[in-house]
């Protein structure tokens, strides 16, 4: 039996604004498998986002709770949500939020020196990591001198630097092509395996659930999982303006 | 068809005013909004603005306020401003109609300068009165003194220099007696005299010609004029210096003769017509006294009255031309003078005006850099240019409207609140209240202030909107990003030179005209302003440059930061070294700040070291003695020397002669005592110790000490021969060897120069041997000095001094009380004040700019944090590494803007020295109060760390997941 890394449990999350209260999630749960490969997808604005921020401890949930190797996250002083993040967790950005004051290599040693690490060991890491996203000659290069490619390839590096249990990708392939973003999503789970690590990737491109072992779509404010990966059992129904499993009338 | 036309017309019109006026309410809405939702923002631009203009405001409206009532009140201490003499008799009231109608007049009053006698009623009319040490009878004397006949009006004003024990009033029946009479009374009457004491007075009408062997009663013509039974109301000491009455008859220790000293005042309305006119026909002249209207003599600016009253002088004599008016031109001079000197020493302000002016454009940059993405925002909406322009300009005319009303009100308060904490350092309601009745406000001068401000402020936020509404043209430069930086470096290295230039051409006239002078004069003052203004530019550019080798240093020790943060290191010398949203940017300002704060306060502890030094050089020993009257100098020696604490003391016999055409005062001294006494500085003599010079004279019984000044005017060496002639009252000439040339001596003060702290009648003077006066013949002078032993009460042995003779002033806190400096400052706040005030004034600009700069910095970085925490980082760890980053560009430019504070005192002491003293006596040397300095610079440090906290927990307090989606 696989060991449950995360267990969401009821978690729902409602936005108040002066305008109006928005419920983007609505009492969901599921549990992730260590070494899960997981794919949230969803439409803009079905929650996939504030569901991976609230699993990353980057947000609180309005109810309900994350469970992470049967703790309840939500109970955790900041310090120690500030290890979880650091040590169990690596977050890839839809918009890479490099910092642009920062060479590549820095950018990638941030979250080692972060940890505690000593400039040189971080130097040392963070080059061989950027050897195996392919930068290594690109390593003194400042984020506005590299492609959107070659920033995802440093924000991969950057996440994976302190050999988190778990990978958090937020649409990794949201501002690629086609082309940079299979070669994004296989280097990603590449890496993810070899380390065996559990990912958890959004996508609202069908097309990229195909490397995910489980697929969960997000709709209504609900995670619904039917058991199968391949993205041909998932289709796009236009009058409800959604995805939705083949055969699945909900 | 017409009406068509004109339906279509005035549709067209009507639809055109409706745009307009619609388009301008919906500008106007927005504008307001946005003014709105940029409070924070707004407050900021406001206060700087307001900050900048109230301080420009506060310096016209309290210049134009102050000279006011200085004026008025420097005219109310005068007993008047000028007399009137004649020498035709019978045109007198002729010329007292004409004065009294002159619009300038306030005043006038008749004075009869006669003799009176008293204990006169038993003496026949050929009783022998001459001389009067040696008359006919003398157990029992007449009593001669002179007199003046004035009105009792007059005796409002005349009192003001005088000291009075018992009435100022002078009714009918009633007469003032001075001091020295009154003890002369004592003695001829046997009698304690005080007032109340009724005696008979006879007045003159005419004065004996002795020469001619008048010496006999009949002479004086009393038979008329002979008053009995009038009361002394008071016994006056004449106490005064600069007044009309003593120019007039003689006053007290200036005058030598001492006229008023011994003197009655006896009221005009008690004689009559008859007795005037036949006091006129005797050749007993009247004068007119002249009380000016102030407010008319200060028209046109308090440095106009010398002239309004040369004018008023100009008209009598030209209307009679037997007439001769003489007027207090040279005190109200030297109150204009006084005045200019001390409103060009608050050109010591402007540093901290340019400061503040310059917080208000980086503050104003700062807040439009902000509104780039708003910029972008109408931009990408379809806003016009033009649009995007009027709406920032719609806004510079709100904020600019509301902060000159603030400005305005401000500038009226503090023009009123400085001045009022006058000379004491407390705060007087009275002459708080006064300024706001003499309330003077330049509309012509706030217009110009508001001009410069505003303009400033308009220029930066148009530049910076244009550029950023218009990048195309800024891309059709043509020229490179870092181009465009070589070509404003250029400019500025360029500017730099030229402003060095500048200044070293003005410092280089200075210091000619300085070679020249003698005293601080005006020439010298307005080349010292001038320099200042040059040097302020210098500072400036300075500081920018060194600011730049500071930041260029910060970004290549990143050694040095691995050995003081340690790990922390890593973002800290990151983000030293990045080109934008860098701490950097705060360097130059900074550097700026430290630089003037720490010169003013070792500029005004320089002066106030220099001022106790000076003081206590002037008071020349342990304790100077100064007499109203001349007295014997070896009988006082031996009473000083007999009070037990009294080691030594030292009289200054004293008489006036000639050097080259030119008065000089002679002391006689007795060299050793002086030497021992007198606290001698290395710069009293130019080439030789005090010790040496002084047993150079004791050796050489016809030494003569000279100044300098007449050394090098009339080529006397220590050796030459010369002469002193024309000894008043004693030889026509007398044969010296020039001993020594001296600069300055204790209790003496300068050798040549008029010190208006001192109150000496020369601007001369020389030291021979105290054996010359006892050979003259002279044995009286005006000035001691004495040294005490040690731990004696001086408090105490001054009181037994004093009580030799009542006459005797010891230890004066003002040995020239009279000092319209002194004056001046109870309205003008002293040097000292106005450099503390700026530097107060930077202390808050530099906390104000840290603060705002810092939560700029922050808030640009807020990503950056956002990020840094989404990846693990911790909020204290954060915070702690910005406080770290903050406090090491505070310490880092603390530590170079104090040396270059050192250099900046050192070298603006070099030409400062007019706008901060009337006259160098003591050389002055730099010295820093570290305790003010230390306090200056911790409340800076403190205040910039407290003030930088609140942005620091405002940026930790967003949430990571909202920033990080708003940011994106």
């Amino acid at each position: 039996m696989s060991e449950k890394i995360i267990s969401v449990e009821n978690l729902t999350k409602t936005y108040v604004s002066k305008a109006e209260e928005l419920t983007v999630l609505q009492g969901t749960s599921f549990d992730i498998n260590r070494g899960d490969v997981i794919c949230l997808l969803g439409i803009s604005g079905s929650g996939k986002t504030t569901m991976l921020n609230i699993i990353a401890g980057l947000d609180a949930p309005t109810s309900g709770r994350v469970l992470y190797s049967g703790e309840n996250i939500g109970e955790w002083t900041l310090d120690k949500l500030y290890d979880f993040r650091l040590r169990e967790i690596g977050i890839i950005f839809q918009e890479f939020y490099l910092l642009e004051h920062l060479t590549a290599l820095e950018n990638v040693m941030t979250s080692m020196i972060l940890a505690g690490k000593t400039e040189n060991e971080a130097k040392e890491r963070a080059l061989e990591l950027l050897e195996q996203v392919g930068l290594r000659r690109k390593a003194m290069n400042h984020p506005e001198e590299l492609s959107s490619g070659e920033k995802q390839r440093v924000s991969i590096a950057r996440a994976i630097a302190n050999y988190p249990s778990i990978l958090i990708a937020d649409e990794p392939t949201g501002t690629l092509d086609s082309k940079n973003g299979d070669e994004i999503m296989n280097l990603l789970l590449d890496i993810a395996q070899k380390r065996q690590m559990t990912v958890i990737y959004t996508t609202h491109d069908p097309y990229i659930t195909k490397l995910a072992k489980r697929v969960f779509l997000m709709q209504n404010g609900l995670v619904v999982e039917n058991g199968q990966s391949s993205f041909d059992n998932i289709e796009f129904d236009e009058t409800n303006f959604k995805y939705k499993f083949k055969g699945d009338k909900t | 068809m017409m009406e068509k036309d004109d339906f279509v017309s005035s549709e067209t019109r009507n639809s055109f005013y409706s745009r307009v006026f619609h388009g301008f309410l919906f500008n106007l809405r927005l504008i307001l909004k946005n003014i709105k939702n940029k409070k924070r923002s707004t407050v900021i631009i406001i206060v700087g603005l307001v900050f900048s203009m109230s301080i420009l405001f506060t310096s016209s409206i309290w210049t134009n306020t102050s000279q006011k009532i200085i004026a008025d009140d420097y005219i109310e201490t005068l007993d008047y401003e000028m007399f009137i003499s004649t020498f035709l008799i019978n045109a007198m009231d002729e010329v007292y109609e004409f004065v009294f109608y002159d619009p300038l007049v306030k005043q006038v009053d008749w004075i009869f300068p006669t003799v009176a006698l008293f204990n006169y009623e038993d003496k026949g009319p050929f009783y022998r009165w001459y001389p009067e040490e040696n008359q006919e009878n003398m157990t029992n004397p007449l009593s001669l003194s002179s007199a003046f006949i004035v009105s009792s009006r007059s005796i409002d004003r005349i009192k003001l220099n005088l000291e009075i024990e018992g009435n100022a009033t002078l009714n009918s029946g009633e007469i003032l007696v001075s001091y020295t009479q009154a003890k002369q009374l004592e003695k001829v009457y046997n009698e304690t005299i005080s007032p109340g004491y009724v005696l008979n007075v006879a007045i003159t009408r005419r004065i004996p010609n002795t020469d001619m062997g008048e010496h006999t009663m009949q002479c004086y013509d009393i038979e008329e004029t002979s008053y009995e039974n009038y009361t002394i109301s008071g016994i006056y000491n004449y106490v005064g210096h600069n007044s009309i009455i003593e120019r007039l008859v003689g006053g007290g220790v200036a005058g030598a003769g001492g006229i008023i000293l011994d003197s009655i005042l006896f009221p005009a309305e008690d004689m009559t017509g008859v007795d005037l006119f036949v006091m006129d026909s005797n050749g007993l002249l009247p004068r007119l006294l002249i009380k000016t209207n102030a407010q008319l003599l200060r028209e046109g600016g308090i440095t106009q009255m010398p002239d309004n009253l040369l004018a008023l002088k100009e008209r009598i004599e030209i209307r009679f031309y037997h007439s001769f008016c003489y007027i207090l031109s040279q005190e109200i001079q030297t109150m204009a003078d006084e005045y200019r000197r001390a409103f060009s020493a608050t050109s010591l302000f402007l540093p901290t005006i340019a400061s503040a002016i310059f917080l208000t454009v980086l503050s104003t940059q700062i807040t439009i850099k902000r509104r780039r993405e708003e910029i972008a925002f109408l931009r990408s909406r379809g806003a016009a240019s033009s649009q995007i322009i009027g709406l920032f300009f719609g806004e510079f005319v709100l904020i600019s409207s509301i902060s000159l009303v603030l400005s305005i009100g401000f500038g009226i308060l503090t023009s009123a609140l400085i001045p009022s904490f006058g000379h004491g350092g407390f705060f007087s309601t009275t002459l708080f209240v006064r300024y706001f009745q003499y309330l003077e406000i330049s509309p012509y001068e706030i217009e110009i202030f508001a001009v410069l401000v505003l303009g400033i402020y308009l220029g930066v936020t148009l530049i910076n909107v244009i550029s950023y509404v218009r990048k195309d043209i800024q891309e059709s430069f043509l020229i490179t990003r870092k181009g465009q930086q070589i070509v404003g470096l250029s400019m500025k290295i360029a500017a730099f030179a030229l402003i060095i230039a500048g200044f070293v051409f003005l410092y280089l006239d200075y210091a000619a005209i300085a070679k020249q002078s003698y005293t601080f004069g005006f020439n010298l003052i307005s080349a010292s302003s001038k320099t200042l203004y040059a040097f302020i530019g210098v500072i400036f550019f300075g500081c920018y440059f060194t600011a730049i080798g500071i930041n260029y240093l910060l970004k290549n020790i990143e050694g040095i930061y691995k050995r003081i943060f340690k790990r922390r290191n890593f973002f800290i010398f990151r983000n030293i070294k990045r080109s934008r949203k860098s701490l950097t940017d705060l360097t130059f300002f900074l550097v700026l700040m430290v630089c003037l704060l720490s010169s003013f306060i070792m500029i005004r502890s320089t002066t106030i070291n220099n001022i106790k030094a000076e003081d206590a050089y002037r008071n020349g020993s342990d304790i100077r003695i100064q007499s109203i009257l001349p007295v014997n100098i070896s009988e006082y020696e031996e009473m000083i020397d007999s009070i037990p604490g009294i080691e030594k003391s030292l009289g200054f016999y004293s008489i006036i002669a000639s050097i080259g055409y030119q008065n000089v005062e002679v002391f006689g001294i007795n060299p050793t005592d002086y030497s021992n006494i007198g606290r001698w500085l290395d710069e009293s003599f130019p080439d030789v110790n005090s010790d040496d010079a002084l047993a150079d004279l004791g050796a050489n019984q016809t030494g003569i000490i000279l100044s300098k000044y007449t050394s090098e005017r009339l080529g006397f060496s220590v050796g030459r021969t010369m002469f002193v002639t024309d000894f008043r009252g004693g030889p026509f000439y007398m044969r010296f060897n020039v001993s020594a040339i001296i600069n300055s001596a204790p209790g003496l003060g300068v050798a040549h120069g008029h010190d208006p702290k001192m109150n000496r009648i020369t601007s001369e003077w020389a030291l021979v041997n105290e054996e010359l006066f006892t050979d003259l013949g002279v044995e009286n002078g005006t000035l001691f000095l004495a040294d005490v032993s040690d731990g004696a009460d001086i408090e105490a042995i001054s009181d037994q001094i004093k009580a030799l003779n009542p006459l005797f002033i010891v230890n004066p806190d003002k040995i020239n009380p009279d000092y319209i400096g002194y004056f001046i400052t109870d309205y003008i706040p002293p040097i000292t004040v106005i450099l503390l005030i700026g530097a107060i004034f930077i202390d808050i600009i530099a906390i104000v700019y840290v603060v705002i700069s810092t939560e700029f910095i922050l808030e640009q970085r807020r990503r950056e944090y956002a990020v840094l925490m989404a990846l693990g980082g911790r909020q204290s760890n954060i915070r702690r590494q910005l406080v770290y980053e903050i406090s090491l560009f505070v310490l880092v430019t603390i530590i170079v803007g104090i040396p270059l504070g050192i250099i900046t005192t050192l070298m603006g002491l070099s030409f400062l020295k007019p706008l901060l003293m009337s006259q160098e006596v003591v050389t002055m040397t730099l010295h820093i109060d570290v305790v003010a300095l230390i306090i200056m610079i911790v409340t800076l440090i403190i205040a910039a760390v407290l003030g930088i906290i609140p942005p620091i927990r405002k940026q930790m307090k967003y949430e990571i997941v909202h920033e990080l989606r708003a940011l994106t």
